[in-house]
């Protein structure tokens, strides 16, 4: 690479299209950010949101048949849609990698793990076996795996679920990624086990000069780990913006009733949670208009009829897409 | 809480053992605990501490090895399995499940579900039962006419858990035991249908267990709560008390690693180390000592007993923590 | 890496179809070939057939024509007629071992699922020590000595070898659905074994057992000719398709339409079984992803 772009990562106007028996199925719509260096970007939704095929469609990792991908995504100045698979071979690893929820279907349990991370290192980056060797106990190590030498020989199926998220994360380190995306990498783990990883991956994102893709369902894994959240709903952003904004000044309803709706440690016992009815929209039969409207408070007319695009907030970098955006000032989402 | 309020639930030293000899593992290792009528008592703890088990072998679905499970004066513990009298005291005490998609049976429509334990006990028929069954639907949010007739596999998780429920109130328990019933659900489905459960805890006067890993939901829904770990509850308290100040180490381990959605909540640079170790062969002593940084040789060689810190604020500790107010 | 896509939870959110796929043209094509297979057999003697039975010495080995639509085997016995006629063995063969089978083997596999322990042990280990066994040099063995040989012999004989198979595939389908949570449910809501067994666990395994029954009627239906061409089944002159083929061989040179036709209408058959078996397997199926 002769230059090195700014943004480690641009998503412009990106779509994934399923066919299905009953009809195309858009799991992400017109979906555009950026990512810079060294920055941990949170993307939030609920099941059905597309945030699981985003992360993957970015990866570049789509099944063969039966979807279409539209728009942009340059990674690192090299455009991930409509590459060959063997172009994106070279860049999985050095440029991008992934860690996935499950990290038991993610590791091959009849291998032991050391050699799981051995594998990518030769393959890869044309290691001997010793030195690949020595390198992946240095990343056992690394991801805060206790006597790594010894765990090296370990099979998947004798560590713990935590255990074996760091070496699935080990595995991820190993070519030494620019960008890690993290689909829900906590989930299924206890919250104490959770805390240490997602220390863990803050740390490592430091320590590496990473830039982490986070995510997640869970609006409290990125409270305090993120810069910027997306928002998304129905395959969309509803809103985008800086953490600290996408919290306190949110101006997209579903955004608040995503926030509302959560308990919290804080709340006293018997908090009647605020909820919103209903469930996400079925992607097959998406109207014209917003997809949050069916389940608006605000919903006027105009929602149902026109799909509103994102616009831009008053503080620089936060837009949502709402015709009827809650009011700017604090205090109103205390009721 | 008076003293003087009979509970509607008392165990006494439940234990639950798996397997025998070098393999037994103690899931459930000694718990007592009451439940008062009215209440809901939450029961916190990470994955492999026996809150699961705890509930299953209050409806006698795992057999308890010892230990007592009073309901209302009768021992279930002491029941034959699979007895009359075993069937009946189920009437009385009902389950809801994690998974809410495997609790329905896919092939059974979802008034025929709802009126199963109806039709069990033929406590009604004909058109009384499915106007019984019109109105459990319609209490859960489902319209009974629109989709009394559908199969279960038809439903989303959400709605599995609303039919689950109705089905559990059919025969108006007492004490309805919820294990993780909402740890499946996204976040706007999970807050329904807490509310949900809320409005008919009042309206048919229920008194619950809520089991769940989720110390945010657990303290949103419940009176009293209990922290579980390795098998044995570590502290009981009034809710609100014991996550503003918990006596036990592991409880406010637990609470710091906590996720709050809220973006100025500190982050707890002190994290617990390790994981729990395995509960077939669990530490002398203080469960918890091989992990608590307050562990002395005390807690290695004697078992800390229950003891009361605060009015209705139980620990299992040797040395409880502070639990003045901040 | 798990890069199943099918999985994904964003996919799931898709509304489950009310209504299935249909079954298509072909399912239904193999259903009416069965039907009017059994109605055959069923009516052999009031259809306007020529005796089965009837040798005309004058036209023998003849190729098919308006008189003799498929032709005359070597002692001038109209074929057609012997292929309607033989249906009756192949097909009373097929579903009766079945039903013996299924009616031993059935029951037996959910009670051992279902109970588990000690009866579960004992059943299971039974079952596999029968399984252990060749079923065809047993079922071949008792029926070189058990003569004079009848339908019902035979159905009784591979009836009961085919129980340990049954039990089997029964057991296991029976246990997938026992440790589902509803199955716990009903138990906690005061459910009886029985009601239990007929209202949870039967409805989840029917469709299962189903199509395993088509299947192994087909595989009887084979084994029955494998049998006949050994000289093991129902005695000459009754035909079977078995025992058609079997006599065909000696004329193979002079007559082939002896052996094809038998032949095309056991393989048509057996396919049409066999199809039907796996396409309502696919179609009972809840679980499978359906995109």
């Amino acid at each position: 690479m002769s230059v090195t772009p700014e943004k480690l990562l641009v998503v412009n106007d990106l779509s994934t299209t399923f066919a299905t028996a009953g009809g195309p199925l858009p799991a992400v719509a017109n979906v555009s950010f950026d990512l810079t260096r060294n920055e941990t970007i949170g993307i939030v939704g609920e099941s059905g949101s597309g945030k699981t095929v985003l992360s993957r469609t970015i990866m570049g990792l789509q099944p063969r048949t039966n979807v279409a991908v539209t728009g942009s995504v340059l990674l690192n100045g090299n455009e991930m849609v409509g590459t060959a698979e063997s172009v994106k071979r070279g860049l999985w690893g050095t440029e991008v990698a992934m860690v996935f929820q499950d990290p038991m279907t993610s590791l091959n349990p009849v291998m032991r793990i050391g050699k799981q991370i051995d594998e990518t290192l030769r393959v890869r980056l044309g290691m001997s076996k010793q030195d690949a060797k020595a390198r992946a106990i240095e990343l056992l190590e690394l991801v805060g795996i206790p006597s790594p030498s010894q765990r090296y020989d370990a099979f998947p199926g004798q560590l713990s679920g935590g255990m074996r998220q760091r070496v699935v994360i080990a595995i991820a380190l190993a070519c030494s990624p620019k960008l890690l995306m993290a689909d829900e990498p906590t989930t299924g783990l206890d919250v104490t086990i959770q805390a240490q990883i997602l220390n863990l991956l803050d740390e490592l994102k430091e320590r590496l000069h990473m830039s982490v893709v986070l995510v997640t369902h869970d609006l409290g894994v990125v409270a305090t780990r993120t810069s910027r959240i997306v928002v998304m709903y129905a395959g969309r952003i509803v809103e985008i913006g800086s953490t600290r904004d996408v919290f306190a000044n949110h101006r997209m309803p579903y955004t608040r009733a995503l926030l509302e709706s959560s308990p919290k440690v804080s709340n006293a016992s018997h908090t009647r949670l605020i909820t919103i009815p209903g469930r996400p929209p079925n992607l097959l039969k998406l109207t014209q208009g917003c997809s949050f409207a069916p389940r608006c408070a605000y919903a006027s007319d105009k929602c149902h009829q026109e799909r509103p695009e994102l616009q831009g907030a008053d503080q620089p970098g936060h837009s949502f897409a709402c015709w009827n955006p809650l009011p700017t000032t604090r205090g109103d989402s205390a009721s | 809480m008076t003293d003087t309020t009979q509970p509607l639930l008392k165990v006494r030293d439940l234990k639950v053992i798996f397997g025998k000899g070098h393999h037994a593992v103690s899931a459930v290792a000694g718990v007592s605990f009451d439940i008062f009528e009215g209440e809901t008592l939450g029961l916190v703890g990470e994955s492999g501490c026996g809150k699961s088990t705890t509930g299953k072998a209050l409806m006698r679905i795992v057999e308890p090895s010892s230990g007592s499970i009073e309901l209302d004066g009768t021992d279930l513990a002491e029941l034959k399995k699979g007895g009359r009298q075993l069937r009946n005291i189920r009437t009385r005490m009902q389950m809801i499940f994690q998974d809410p998609i495997s609790s329905l049976n896919p092939r059974r429509r979802v008034k025929d579900i709802v009126a199963e334990p109806l039709d069990c006990w033929k406590t009604v028929s004909g058109h009384e039962r499915d106007v019984l069954v019109s109105d459990l639907l319609s209490k859960v949010g489902i319209d009974p006419a629109v989709y009394g007739n559908r199969y279960a596999r038809q439903f989303s998780g959400g709605q599995c858990q609303r039919i689950s429920i109705a089905r559990s109130l059919a025969m108006r328990p007492k004490l309805l035991i919820c294990d993780e019933m909402v740890s499946a659900l996204d976040v706007s489905v999970q807050a329904q249908i807490l509310n949900l459960l809320e409005d008919l805890k009042a309206e048919y006067g229920l008194t619950l267990l809520f089991i769940a890993h989720d110390l945010a939901v657990v303290k949103n829904v419940s009176d009293r709560v209990a922290v579980m770990y390795l098998g044995k509850i570590c502290e009981i308290g009034p809710a609100d008390a014991l996550y503003e100040a918990p006596a036990h180490p592991y409880t406010k381990f637990l609470l710091g690693a906590a996720l709050e959605a809220d973006p100025d909540s500190p982050i707890h640079s002190q994290v617990l180390e390790g994981e729990p170790p395995s509960p077939m062969n669990p530490p002398s002593g203080c469960r918890f000592r091989t992990r608590c940084p307050k562990a002395t040789e005390l807690c290695a060689s004697e078992e800390p007993m229950s003891q009361e810190v605060a009015p209705g604020h139980q620990v299992a500790c040797h040395f409880p923590l502070s639990i003045t107010r901040k | 890496m798990s890069n199943t896509f099918l999985e994904l939870e964003e996919l799931a959110l898709v509304e489950k179809p009310e209504k299935k796929k249909p079954l298509g043209p072909l399912f239904w094509i193999c259903v009416g070939w069965i039907v009017l297979n059994i109605f055959g057999a069923i009516f052999a003697n009031v259809l306007p057939l020529q005796n089965p039975l009837f040798q005309d010495y004058g036209t023998i080995n003849a190729g098919p024509s308006l008189h003799h639509l498929f032709g005359t085997d070597d002692i001038g016995r109209d074929i057609f007629s012997r292929i309607v006629f033989g249906s009756r063995v192949s097909i009373t063969v097929g579903f009766g071992s079945m039903v013996i089978g299924f009616g031993i083997g059935a029951p037996l596999g959910m009670l051992a699922a279902f109970r588990r322990g000690r009866f579960d042990t004992i059943v299971t280990t039974f079952m596999y020590i029968l399984l252990a066994f060749p079923a065809i040099i047993a079922t071949i063995a008792v029926l070189s000595f058990w003569t004079p040989r009848s339908v019902f012999k035979i159905i009784l004989v591979i009836g009961l070898a085919s129980v340990p198979l049954v039990y089997r595939v029964i057991r296991t389908a029976t246990l997938s659905v026992a440790t589902k949570d509803y199955v716990v449910a009903a138990k906690v809501q005061g459910a009886t074994d029985r009601r239990i067994l007929m209202k949870e666990l039967l409805p989840n395994i029917a469709p299962i057992g189903i199509s395993f029954l088509l299947i192994g009627v087909a595989t009887v239906i084979a084994l029955e000719g494998t049998l006949a061409f050994l000289g093991l089944s129902v005695v000459v002159p009754t035909p079977s398709w078995g025992n058609m083929i079997n006599e065909s061989r000696t004329v193979l040179q002079q007559n082939p339409w002896l052996a094809i036709f038998p032949s095309l209408a056991l393989c048509f058959f057996l396919l049409s079984l066999n199809f039907i078996g796996d396409r309502l397997r696919s179609h009972f199926d809840v679980t499978e992803v359906k995109l």
